[in-house]
């Protein structure tokens, strides 16, 4: 899009941001950018040796570019990098590799690796992994590591999420699944497991993933303990029949990434119903020797559904692992509602707007009055009122007509965004990643994650 | 309830798709709808501007030729409401049709500075100060593409006749391909000389009334059009050509990249014969030229290449250089004012130096790269044939630094796909370690050892002597790898490691433990890394080097390909986020490793019992495709065969010598954007012969027995459309 003299050289960044970094085997390059940062974000290259993000390499001399995000560059092997840019960082070194847990995570990826190789041979079940621990330990970068390790090694792992904290490859509020057999999304700030991965309509510079998600609409587990069991053992099912149809995920086994839990026995309890759907038989505890006693206490004398031992293993935290506070974290679930419908730096979206009248559409939300007597809450029919201006709304792959409980268990289409709503006229104004009518699907009404008031601003 | 200005724009859009060819009557005919409907005349004008910006080139015209009837016809309201767009609609436009269309344009433009013939009214059709922007901004184009001209081909006398004639390259429709237009024909005159903008200074806002400029005209909108609504191409000058972080580097934006840096180079030769660094520049400049457009080049070299290319232009606008104001000024004043409104360069009917006589501003030391860069494309360099590549010692190497051709070569090799040019496992670069006690974990591969940097030849059988150095290097602990053949339950390392080596290290074993994931074992890392082969130049996803790895490799590579040439298409079409898919779907999937990934397609929908009408979209229905019976998987071939079931036709390239309208039910066939085909179709339309049906009367007239493929509802006609409310897929609103 340019006609003669309408284009024209903007100035470099100047020079003197750009520096070259060298990194000794197991060292690491821990950087944030700052949010604040107007610029593009960080920029770097690998000029020799190789690096890699949470176990996917980097191409040599290829520029990355890393906005918005917090993480770290290691290598095995030793490696410089250029790196230029706005970003605050440190390297992080390390006298031998026994003194990082990366040894460790390695090391554990390569006895995951083992029993995918010595399964698939008997066309077997590759290893199913729990990574459990309290907050701020690196569980879904380690879930994230061990997945990108295993594609690596030509494996095809199945990646679940049921932290609906933060969603894998959708919304934050969602429990999802997905298989990642192909390369992922180094420069992507949740580094493959955002949204920016799923399919869209055009083609996709690195190969997108298709994920499997159900609704949950909520920020905590405990909050709706409930439904959140209910729809892991859908995922769980969902996967099961995954696992059972594909031989090639089979033997990649399975990676699953949980919601952070301390020792306290409530929370044990979640974790306990996410090994026994998902027929984990390796527990991984990062950073807590409580954690890990009181599993290791329950899960001695438990079997998998397939009669393995259930084998439970505490490792260290890295000491990199970025604090995310709550701020941080809103703005990545905003970040993440915006790419959903837009794009990222990469590749623009363009979302459809529509009006639709009140009466066009179902939406379906939780009572509003929890029956805390009652465990099993359903759905109920929502009154669209202005409060609902700017919430994203989940898209149901069911029919309006089916019954409430068959809503909520349903899979996730995709999501809407309410960008108005006009009680005088009686229509909403819908910002959708499809066009279309929404006609028959009913929308579902979460309580989280809270509307983003910026999205059409 | 229906809405009623929402209802006018929809007819009024749709009324629009139908205009495909240049009609008098069907213009005449839209112009009489705007003006009965001149109430919702705010609606029409946005679905108007729209329509423009989103056609393809071909209908921009007629489209365009609407605007400007009913701005004529109707020039309350419309004048008002176009009025404050126009620059962007007109420039918008005028960037993506040919040369032809942009003549037209043109004339058009010229006409809007007039009253309206056989009006009574004096006024122009549009305000002065409205169309002077687009004027002002083609016109600092030209000046730019002018100046280029000049400047590469000074002192030859071809320069004098104005018109060189243009070599033309194998890129796509190159704007400078066009004849360079000879001044007083087909170009508005311009209002007076170049003194009449003394405001020449940059600004940023392309029309921001400015009293010196339209003195006594009121404008009509107060309110200047808001930034964020102009096209991108004329955002502020600091956007970066070359930084920002587009995936895909057009390699066409490239070479025009460097042919400007040559054009620019070669003068500044041409003004310092003697000076041989220049001249190695240029020398190499034009061996990166040759190259580049000789082979295709993986994305990351490019990058590479543009990466230099962006430097080299900065550092050559840093070198002060006290340059004769002659040759570039022209395009120095377009280039150096952000906004091309304010090169109010006149157009003279001799492009010599005598233009520049009349501009002997001092002319910035920025200003020439700044004319390298502001040059759209500049005339090929076909009067200095390019020097084979990589002759003599002054090349490429002297540009980027050593070995740069040779990776440029060497990835253009790698790219061509077949076999026999896949490189031998080129020895990665080495780590160049600063300190001496840090050896590269590296080690060749039929040796699965760590060794310490050391010549290859050195025979490294004894795994004590080896450990013991690694000992003393610090690599390992001092007793974290002894042999404990003890700690071996059931599985033997040379079990789950293929026998490639002769000495492995012992305790291999992992167990899971945490002492025992503890334990550094070297050889593992070589199996991330040059076990799985080289990496793939693009994405670093490693290949091995045995027949079932090439064949992998070439899959891969031709999958890059796919996705750069696609991506570039789908960029200028919009893209969106597909729906996810439901249950039975995902289960039966599979993982596309270098294959396209076929969203599940909505085409397939037949079940009564699953009537979800609304969504349309990409991936929408494969609920029903899966409760259909299973036909809807997401692989790629049943994709495709959906695909191939549903009666659509590519709207023909040339829609005036095809029929429009069913020959049997005289309705014209309805253009709908077809995201599985990736562009525009009739639907439900068959060409039999010559002639195009609708299917479905094609059917009914042939008594043809066959089975409708598909139910009523999808892509149907229009009439066969459930249309109630009229929001399917009508009310995409661009610009968000």
């Amino acid at each position: 899009m340019s006609i003669p003299g309408l284009g024209e050289i903007a100035p470099q960044p100047s020079p003197s941001t750009t520096r070259t970094i060298t990194l000794r085997p197991f060292w690491e390059w821990r950087f944030q950018v700052p949010r604040s940062s107007s610029g593009p974000g960080v920029s770097v290259r690998l000029l020799s040796g190789t690096a890699e993000r949470d176990g996917t390499e980097l191409a040599l001399n290829h520029n990355y570019t890393f906005a918005r995000t917090k993480s770290k560059i290691l290598t095995y092997t030793g490696c410089s990098l250029e790196v230029s840019g706005e970003v605050e960082d440190y390297v992080a070194q390390c006298a031998a590799p026994e003194d990082t847990p990366m040894l460790s995570y390695l090391n554990l990826h390569f006895t995951l690796q083992t029993q995918r190789r010595s399964s698939s041979g008997g066309r077997g079940r590759g290893p199913r992994v729990m990574i459990c621990g309290p907050h701020n330990t690196g569980k879904t970068t380690l879930a994230r590591t061990l997945a990108a390790l295993a594609t690596r090694m030509g494996e095809q792992p199945l990646v679940a999420n049921v932290d609906p904290r933060e969603g894998l490859l959708s919304l934050p509020g969602t429990v999802s699944a997905a298989v990642f057999g192909t390369i992922m999304d180094v420069e992507e700030p949740t580094g493959g497991f955002g949204v920016s991965s799923t399919p869209c309509s055009g083609p996709s510079l690195v190969p997108v993933k298709l994920p499997m998600v159900y609704y949950y609409g909520r920020e905590k587990v405990e909050e709706d303990m409930p439904l959140w069991k209910d729809l892991v053992t859908k995922l769980a099912s969902s996967v099961r029949a995954k696992l059972s149809s594909d031989d090639a995920v089979r033997s990649g086994g399975l990676v699953l990434d949980t919601p952070a839990v301390t020792a306290v026995k409530g929370e044990v309890e979640i974790l306990l119903h996410a090994v026994r759907e998902f027929a984990v038989n390796i527990v991984v505890v990062l950073g807590s020797a409580g954690l890990n006693a009181s599993l290791q206490t329950i899960l001695e004398n438990e079997k998998t559904t397939y009669g393995e031992p259930i084998t439970v293993v505490l490792l260290d935290k890295s000491d990199g692992v970025a604090e995310r506070d709550r701020d941080f974290m809103k703005f990545l679930r905003e970040a993440a509602i915006k790419e959903y419908f837009f794009g990222d730096s990469k590749r623009t979206l363009s979302p459809f707007t529509q009006s639709v009248g009140f009466d066009d559409v179902v939406i379906f939300k939780a009572p509003d009055e929890p029956d805390l007597y009652n465990s099993h809450q359903t759905l109920e029919s929502a009154e669209i009122t202005a409060e609902m201006s700017h919430w994203t709304l989940a898209v149901m792959n069911a029919s309006v007509n089916d019954p409430p409980e068959t809503i909520q268990q349903a899979p996730v289409l995709g999501f809407v965004a309410v960008a108005d709503v006009d009680e005088d006229r009686r229509r909403l104004k819908i910002l959708s990643p499809v066009s279309g009518r929404l006609g028959n699907r009913p929308l579902v009404w979460g309580r989280w994650p809270e509307p983003y008031i910026n999205l059409l601003g | 309830m229906a809405d009623n200005a929402a209802d006018v724009a929809e007819d009024y859009r749709q009324a629009l798709e139908d205009l495909t060819v240049n009609s008098r009557i069907e213009i005449a005919t839209l112009t009489n709808i705007a003006r009965e409907n001149a109430n919702h005349g705010l609606e029409i004008a946005e679905v108007l501007q729209n329509h423009i910006k989103k056609v393809p080139p071909s209908r921009t015209l007629p489209a365009l030729y609407v605007l400007d009837s009913v701005v004529k016809n109707v020039p309350t309201p419309y004048a008002l409401y176009f009025g404050p767009k126009l620059y962007s609609i007109f420039m918008g436009a005028y960037t993506k049709v040919d040369n032809a269309t942009r003549r037209k344009m043109d004339e058009m433009l010229k006409t809007w500075k007039e009253p309206v013939p056989g009006s009574i009214s004096t006024k122009p059709v549009f305000p002065i100060e409205q169309v002077r922007p687009i004027e002002n901004a083609l016109m600092a184009a030209r000046n730019a593409a002018f100046a280029a001209h000049q400047s590469s081909f000074q002192g030859q006398q071809q320069l004098l006749r104005g018109r060189a004639p243009v070599p033309s390259r194998d890129t796509p429709t190159p704007p400078t391909a066009r004849p360079y237009q000879p001044p007083l024909q087909g170009q508005p005159p311009f209002p007076g000389p170049n003194g009449q903008y003394p405001d020449a200074v940059p600004q940023q806002q392309p029309y921001a009334i400015r009293p010196a400029n339209g003195p006594g005209v009121i404008p009509h909108r107060a309110t200047p059009q808001p930034v964020g609504s102009l096209p991108p191409y004329q955002a502020p000058a600091a956007r970066d050509v070359y930084g920002t972080p587009q995936p895909g580097i057009s390699v066409d934006k490239l070479k025009d990249n460097i042919q400007q840096l040559i054009v620019a180079v070669k003068a500044e030769f041409a003004q310092d014969p003697l000076d041989t660094s220049k001249q190695t520049r240029l020398k190499a400049l034009l061996d990166l030229q040759t190259i580049i457009q000789s082979q295709e080049m993986p994305q990351d070299q490019l990058m590479i290449v543009r990466d230099q290319i962006a430097e080299i232009a900065v550092n050559m606008r840093s070198q002060p250089q006290p340059r004769p104001a002659v040759t570039a000024a022209p395009g120095v004043a377009a280039a150096t004012a952000p906004h091309p409104a304010h090169a109010g360069i006149p157009y003279t009917t001799t492009p010599t130096p005598p233009v520049v006589s009349q501009q002997p501003t001092p002319v910035p030391p920025a200003a020439f790269a700044a004319v390298a860069a502001a040059l759209g494309r500049p005339p090929s360099a076909a009067a200095a044939p390019p020097p084979a590549a990589g002759g003599g010692g002054v090349s490429i190497d002297s540009l980027f630094g050593k070995g740069a051709l040779a990776t440029l070569i060497a990835g253009a090799a790698r790219k061509s796909a077949t076999p026999q040019q896949i490189p031998t496992p080129t020895p990665p670069p080495a780590v160049p370690q600063p300190a001496p006690a840090v050896v590269p974990l590296r080690s060749p591969p039929p040796q699965r050892l760590v060794e310490p940097a050391q010549p290859a030849g050195v025979p490294s059988t004894n795994p004590s002597a080896l450990l013991a150095m690694l000992r003393q290097s610090g690599l390992i602990g001092p007793s974290a790898t002894e042999p404990s053949a003890s700690a071996v339950p059931g599985l033997s390392p040379a079990a789950r490691f293929p026998p490639a080596g002769t000495a492995h290290l012992p305790d291999t074993s992992l167990q899971l433990k945490p002492s025992s994931l503890k334990i550094f074992r070297p050889q593992l890392i070589a199996q991330l890394h040059e076990d799985l082969g080289p990496p793939c130049t693009q994405c670093g996803r490693r290949f091995k080097t045995d027949d079932e790895g090439r064949r992998k490799k070439t899959a891969h590579m031709d999958w890059h390909f796919r996705v750069h040439q696609r991506i570039t298409e789908a960029e200028k079409r919009g893209q969106h986020r597909s729906w996810y898919v439901d249950e039975l779907d995902w289960i039966r999937s599979r993982e596309a490793i270098d294959t396209d990934y076929v969203a599940p397609q909505d085409l397939s929908f037949s079940s009564p019992d699953f009537p979800l009408d609304g969504i349309s979209g990409t991936a929408g229905s494969s609920a029903a495709a899966a409760a259909a019976g299973g036909r809807g998987t997401s692989s790629s071939p049943s994709g495709k065969s959906q695909q191939s079931q549903q009666p659509y036709l590519a709207v023909p390239e040339d829609s005036s010598r095809v029929n429009n309208t069913c020959p049997i039910c005289q309705e014209k066939f309805e253009m709908k954007w077809l995201d599985e085909a990736q562009e525009w179709v009739w639907t439900d339309a068959v060409k039999v012969g010559d002639r195009v049906y609708h299917g479905s009367c094609h059917r009914e007239a042939a008594g043809s027995m066959q089975h409708r493929p598909t139910p009523e509802r999808v892509l149907g006609k229009r009439k066969a459309e459930d249309d109630a409310g009229g929001q399917r897929g009508k009310l995409k609103v661009e610009g968000y």
